[in-house]
C-alpha cells in the first residue's frame, strides 16, 4: 500500500510538474526580456486629470512595474495642487474595481432579464453604426439620442462633432450635482456662463447658503486648501465662517457659526440681510434708491419672523459682512434646490453685489476666455431637460438612445418613469465601465477605459482666475477588452460613413487630443514664444497641465442691478404637500463620499466612515433628539419616510445638529446595480423627491418635499464607528483653559 | 549610546528617550503636527492611509463587529445641544509615543522604538496576544482576526513597498516608514547626511486638502514641525498619562466677537 501510494504520488507530482513547466517557460521569457516601459522596483509617475467629480483636479499617479498603485494631486496643478480628497484617493477602485465590464455585451433576452452575453467589437459598432447610418440616410438622425453626465474638453467636443455631422442637435448633458441654479442665477446677475473664481482663499468673512464647499460643492479639494489659508494662512488674521443650513454638514461643523434658518427661506434671509446693509449705509452706488425700494418689504422683523432667524442674528451678520475687508457670500446646496433655487441664489449675489466684492480679493472674480473656447455647462439640460427626453421616448420619438457616464435611472425622481421610457426606445447603448441601473437596461454595452487608461483633455470649471486646461492620459495599459470612449465614437463615425469619417478623420483620441492641442498652440502667442509645439506638447503632458497665470479677465461686464433686481421676486420655496399630512420637510444631501451615488460601487468608498455621522455601508434617516424623544424613536428603529411621492424604509439616526421638523437623508445609497459593493445597500432618498421644476434653471427642487415618519417598530444595526461622541471632560480637542 | 543586556527596566530605557538631546545621538526625530483649525474632517487622510499602507477591506460583517482596520480615523466629538451644537473634528493615527505603553506590554518585543523616535511593529515577531492594544490609550492598534483577501483584481493595486499583514498579527501606524526609508536612501545616494526638510511626506500628510498636517524631523530647530510645535495652540492628546507622543496637536482657534 505504501508503496502505491508513494507510486502514485509520484505520478501526479509528473503531472503537475510537466504542467508546470509549460507555464515557467511562459513566465520566463518576461523576466529575461527586460520591459521597455518600466524598470522593476522603480516608481514612475504620471499626471492626468482626476474624474471623480467634475472639480477636474490634476493628479499623479504611481506606477510601479505597470500597475497603478497610488493616486496623489498634481503639486503643479492650479486646482488641486497637490492635494486630493478621499474620493480621488478610491480613484484605484474604480480601475481595479472587480464588477467592471470586460467586454462587449449584447442583451441576452429582455431588458428586464438584466442577463447580457458577449459579442465582438465588430458585432457590436456594426449593428450601431448600420443602425444609426441608416437613420442618416433617411433623414431621421434626429431619432438618435446622446446623453452624457457632466462631460468636458476634447470628449466634448468629440461628442458635439459626432452629433452635429450626423445631424442631430440632441446631444445633451445631465449631472445632478450640476449647478444650474447657480448657473442661471450667474446668467441674469452677471451676464456669465461660466462659473467664477470664488475667491475663498483670500476671503476673512465667508457666509455660505446651504453650499458645503469642503466637501461637495463645486471644487471641494480647491475650496479645502483656500479654507485652510483662510483659517491659518494669514499672521494673525483667522477669517471667520458662517454657515445657513437646517442640517449641519461638514462646511457647518468647520464654521465659526451654523445658523439652522427654516427650510426654504435661506434666499429670503440673504434679501433681509441686504436689506440691513443698505440700512446700515454701506452701500453708495448711484442705484442705491432701486435697491433700497426693491428691498423696503424685506426688515429684518419681517424676515425674523418668516426664517426663524433673531433679528439680532441678522443685523450683527449684515454688520459683520459689511464691515469686513474681504467678504464673500456663496450659496448652494438646498438653498439652490427649491423651487425658488434662482430667486435666492441671486439673493446671495445681490448681496455680493451691495458689499463691493465682485473683482475684489477675497470676492468673486470671474474667469477669463477659458482654452478651447469651452462653454462648460452649456450642454447641461437639467430636470426639464430629463423630462422633455423622457417624454420623447414614451412618445416613441427616439430610436437610438446613447448614453455614457450617466445614470439616469438611478439619479432621477421615480416618477420621471426614465427606466419605462427606456422600454420605447428600439436600440439603447450604454458607453460605461460598469453595470449601473441605466447601463442595465441597455441592448448594447460598450465597456469603456476608465479614465487612468484614457486620453483626454479638460478645462476646469469652475477656473482658477486664469486659463488652465489639463492633458489626461492613459497611466497603465487597458486591463479588459475595453476602448476608451474617444476611440468608440470615432470607431462609430467610420462606420456610419458619409461626411462623418472625412471630417472626423483621426485614428485615435490621442491623436484628437493632440490635434485639438496644436490648434489651441496655433492660435495663442503669448508666453509660449520660443517653444515650438512638440516642446510645448511634451511640457504639458509631462506637467498634466497647461495655464497662463498672467492672464486675468478683462473689463467684466457690469453686473445688472435691473436683472438682479426682477428676479428676486418670490424668495421663499413652496414644498409639495400639506403640512398638517407631512409634518417635517425632507432635506436630501450630498455625501462627502458617494457624492450622487457614482461612488457607492467602490468598496473603499463604503467603507469610510460617512464623516459627519461615521457610519458605513448603508443608508440612514436622521431626526433632531428632541423630535426623536417626543416620537420615541432610538437609533436603529427603522423608519418608514413618506411623501406624496413614495416611501422607503431606513433606520433613524438621532443627530444632534439637524433642525427640528426636517428629516434628512444621505444621496447615493439604494443602488439596485451597479456591482457588488453598492447593489441593494439602503435607499435612495430620490424615491421620496416630488417633482417640482424651479422654472427659471429648470432644475430640479430636490429640497422641497414635505415627509412624514412612522416607526415600523422593526429594528436594524447601523453600523458606525464611533463610541462616545462626547469628551466628557477629557480635553481631547485641546486643553479648555487658554484661548489662544 | 548602546544597548546592552544591562539595561535592566523599561522605566529606565523610557528615562532615556526623555533626555532633553537623546535623539540627537541619532539622526532623526520623526514628528507630526495637525491643525485642528484647518482639519474640516473630510476624511481624505482615512483613504490615502488605506491606499498606501495596504489596508484591507474587511465588509460589512466586520465592520459590524468593530473588527475595521483604518490607521488613521477621524474622531468626531459634539459639544452643547441644538440650536448652539458644535461638532469637533481630530484625526487619531498612533501617537508614536516616546513612552509608549505598547511597548511594555509586548511579551516578544514586537512593538519597539527605533532610534528615528517611531513605535514600530515587526509583524513576523507578533504573536497576537493583544496586549498593546489594550494598553494602548489612544485606541489605534487594530487587530488582524482574519486573514483579509482581496477581490480580483483589487488586490493589483496592493503598495510593493508595505507587507501586507495576515491573521494573528497586530497592525498600526508607521508614519509611512517606507517613504521614511526611500527619503533616507536618496539622500544616501545624492551624498546627503541627512533627509530634507519636506522630503518626507506621509500618504495622509500628503492628501490633506487643507494642509492641515505637517510631518518631518523636529531635531531641526528649521523644519516646518519645529515651528509649528511652538504655537501657543499646541497641545498633545491625554497629556496627564505621560506618553509624551510625537504629535502634536493645534486646537481649533475661536472667532473673536
Amino acid at each position: 500500500m505504501q508503496f502505491i501510494g508513494a507510486g502514485s504520488l509520484g505520478v501526479a507530482g509528473g503531472v503537475l510538474y510537466g504542467e508546470s513547466v509549460q507555464k515557467d517557460v511562459e513566465l520566463l521569457i518576461p523576466q529575461v526580456v527586460p520591459p521597455e516601459d518600466y524598470s522593476p522596483g522603480v516608481a514612475s509617475w504620471y499626471n492626468t486629470v482626476c474624474n471623480q467629480c467634475s472639480a477636474g483636479c490634476g493628479i499623479s499617479v504611481r506606477i510601479r512595474e505597470g500597475k497603478a498603485k497610488k493616486i496623489e494631486g498634481n503639486p503643479v496643478h492650479p486646482v488641486s495642487q497637490g492635494r486630493l480628497c478621499a474620493r480621488g484617493q478610491a480613484g484605484l477602485n474604480v480601475l481595479y474595481n472587480p464588477d467592471r465590464i470586460r467586454s462587449p455585451l449584447q442583451n441576452a433576452t429582455s431588458r428586464e432579464s438584466g442577463s447580457f452575453t458577449e459579442i465582438s467589437w465588430d458585432e457590436a459598432l456594426t449593428t450601431i453604426g448600420s443602425r444609426i447610418g441608416r437613420l442618416r440616410i433617411e433623414g431621421n438622425a434626429s431619432r438618435v439620442r446622446l446623453l452624457t453626465g457632466s462631460t468636458r474638453g476634447g470628449l466634448d467636443e468629440l461628442f458635439a462633432q459626432f452629433m452635429s455631422l450626423l445631424g442631430s442637435d440632441h446631444y445633451q448633458q445631465y449631472d445632478f450635482t450640476d449647478p444650474g441654479a447657480l448657473r442661471a442665477a450667474n446668467r441674469i446677475a452677471f451676464g456669465m456662463d461660466q462659473l467664477p473664481h470664488y475667491d475663498i482663499k483670500h476671503a476673512d468673512y465667508l457666509l455660505s447658503f446651504g453650499a458645503d464647499y469642503l466637501a461637495t460643492w463645486l471644487s471641494p479639494v480647491h475650496y479645502s486648501l483656500a479654507y485652510g489659508h483662510l483659517r491659518q494662512g494669514r499672521d494673525g488674521q483667522r477669517g471667520r465662517t458662517v454657515q445657513i443650513e437646517p442640517r449641519m454638514s461638514l462646511s457647518g461643523a468647520a464654521a465659526d457659526e451654523w445658523i439652522a434658518a427654516r427650510p426654504g427661506t435661506e434666499g429670503l434671509l440673504a434679501l433681509g440681510l441686504a436689506h440691513e446693509l443698505l440700512r446700515a449705509g454701506s452701500y453708495t452706488g448711484s442705484d442705491r434708491d432701486e435697491w433700497a425700494s426693491a428691498l423696503q418689504p424685506y426688515s429684518p422683523a419681517m424676515v425674523a419672523a418668516e426664517t426663524d432667524v433673531s433679528v439680532d442674528t441678522i443685523v450683527r451678520i449684515a454688520r459683520e459682512f459689511a464691515e469686513s475687508t474681504a467678504s464673500l457670500a456663496i450659496a448652494g446646496g438646498a438653498t439652490a434646490a427649491g423651487t425658488n433655487a434662482v430667486a435666492s441664489v441671486v439673493a446671495v449675489n445681490a448681496l455680493n453685489y451691495l458689499a463691493g466684492n465682485l473683482n475684489q480679493p477675497g470676492g468673486i472674480f470671474f474667469n477669463p476666455d477659458p482654452a478651447f473656447s469651452a462653454a462648460a455647462g452649456s450642454r447641461q439640460v437639467g430636470m426639464q431637460g430629463m423630462l422633455d427626453l423622457a417624454e420623447a421616448m414614451e412618445a416613441g420619438d427616439v430610436e437610438v438612445l446613447i448614453v455614457h457616464d450617466s445614470n439616469p435611472v438611478h439619479a432621477l425622481p421615480e416618477n420621471v418613469r426614465f427606466r419605462q421610457a427606456m422600454e420605447n426606445v428600439p436600440l439603447v447603448v450604454a458607453l460605461s465601465s460598469f453595470h449601473d441601473e441605466t447601463t442595465d437596461m441597455a441592448d448594447l454595452i460598450l465597456p469603456t477605459n476608465t479614465y487612468l487608461e484614457s486620453w483626454g483633455d479638460d478645462v476646469p470649471d469652475p477656473g482658477v482666475g486664469f486659463p488652465v486646461a489639463s492633458i489626461s492620459q492613459p497611466v497603465v495599459a487597458p486591463l479588459y477588452d475595453t476602448l476608451p470612449v474617444g476611440d468608440i465614437v470615432l470607431a462609430l463615425a467610420r462606420r456610419i460613413g458619409g461626411e462623418l469619417p472625412i471630417r472626423m478623420p483621426w485614428g485615435t483620441m490621442e491623436e484628437f487630443i493632440k490635434a485639438r492641442w496644436r490648434d489651441e498652440y496655433d492660435g495663442r502667442t503669448a508666453g509660449l514664444e520660443g517653444q515650438d509645439f512638440d516642446a510645448f506638447w511634451q511640457a504639458s503632458l509631462e506637467a498634466g497641465v497647461w495655464g497662463q497665470p498672467g492672464i486675468v479677465a478683462g473689463d467684466p461686464s457690469m453686473p445688472s442691478s435691473a436683472a438682479m433686481i426682477a428676479a428676486l421676486a418670490n424668495p421663499v420655496s413652496e414644498f409639495a404637500g400639506d403640512e398638517s399630512d407631512y409634518p417635517f420637510v425632507l432635506h436630501p444631501y450630498l455625501t462627502a463620499t458617494f457624492l450622487d451615488g457614482r461612488g457607492a460601487n467602490l468598496p473603499w468608498l463604503q467603507e469610510l466612515p460617512d464623516p459627519m455621522t461615521s457610519v458605513v455601508y448603508g443608508s440612514w434617516a436622521e431626526l433632531n433628539p428632541a423630535t426623536a424623544e417626543d416620537l420615541g424613536i432610538r437609533e436603529g428603529d427603522v423608519l418608514e419616510v413618506e411623501t406624496p411621492a413614495g416611501s422607503v424604509s431606513v433606520p433613524a439616526l438621532i443627530f444632534p445638529a439637524l433642525r427640528p421638523g426636517v428629516v434628512a437623508m444621505p444621496i447615493g445609497q439604494g443602488h439596485t446595480a451597479y456591482g457588488r459593493y453598492a447593489r441593494n445597500r439602503g435607499a435612495n432618498p430620490m424615491d421620496l423627491v416630488s417633482m417640482q421644476i424651479d422654472d427659471r434653471s429648470g432644475d430640479l427642487a430636490w429640497a422641497a418635499t414635505r415627509a412624514r415618519v412612522r416607526n415600523t417598530g422593526e429594528r436594524l444595526q447601523i453600523i458606525k464607528t464611533d463610541g462616545v461622541t462626547r469628551t466628557l471632560g477629557r480635553q481631547i480637542l485641546g486643553p479648555k483653559n487658554d484661548h489662544a | 549610546m548602546k544597548w546592552g543586556n544591562d539595561l535592566s527596566t523599561f522605566v529606565e530605557k523610557f528615562r532615556q528617550y526623555l533626555k532633553p538631546g537623546y535623539y540627537d545621538e541619532f539622526d532623526y526625530h520623526w514628528t507630526m503636527t495637525i491643525d485642528l483649525d484647518r482639519c474640516t474632517g473630510c476624511e481624505a487622510c482615512v483613504v490615502a492611509c488605506q491606499a498606501e499602507n495596504n489596508l484591507p477591506i474587511v465588509g460589512e460583517k466586520r465592520y459590524a463587529q468593530n473588527r475595521e482596520i483604518k490607521w488613521i480615523r477621524i474622531e468626531r466629538y459634539w459639544e452643547g445641544e441644538y440650536p448652539d451644537v458644535k461638532m469637533g473634528f481630530i484625526p487619531m493615527l498612533c501617537q508614536h509615543c516616546d513612552a509608549a505603553p505598547c511597548e511594555i506590554a509586548c511579551p516578544v518585543f514586537a512593538t519597539y522604538h527605533n532610534q528615528d523616535g517611531l513605535n514600530t511593529q515587526i509583524y513576523n515577531r507578533c504573536i497576537g496576544t493583544r496586549t498593546c492594544a489594550v494598553y494602548c490609550p489612544y485606541e489605534v492598534r487594530y487587530f488582524n482576526w482574519f486573514t483579509y483577501t482581496w477581490d480580483e483584481p483589487l488586490e493589483q493595486q496592493l503598495n510593493p513597498d508595505v507587507t501586507v499583514r495576515e491573521k494573528g498579527v497586530m497592525e498600526k501606524c508607521t508614519f509611512c516608514i517606507q517613504r521614511i526609508r526611500l527619503a533616507k536612501d536618496n539622500a544616501k545616494d545624492d551624498d546627503r547626511r541627512r533627509v530634507r526638510d519636506g522630503e518626507v511626506v506621509p500618504a495622509c500628510v500628503q492628501s490633506c486638502p487643507t494642509e492641515a498636517m505637517a510631518f518631518g524631523d523636529s531635531n531641526d530647530p528649521e523644519a516646518k514641525v519645529s515651528k509649528m510645535m511652538k504655537n501657543p495652540r499646541g497641545y498633545t492628546v491625554l497629556e496627564e498619562l505621560n506618553t509624551t507622543p510625537s504629535i502634536v496637536y493645534l486646537k481649533k482657534a475661536h472667532a473673536e466677537s
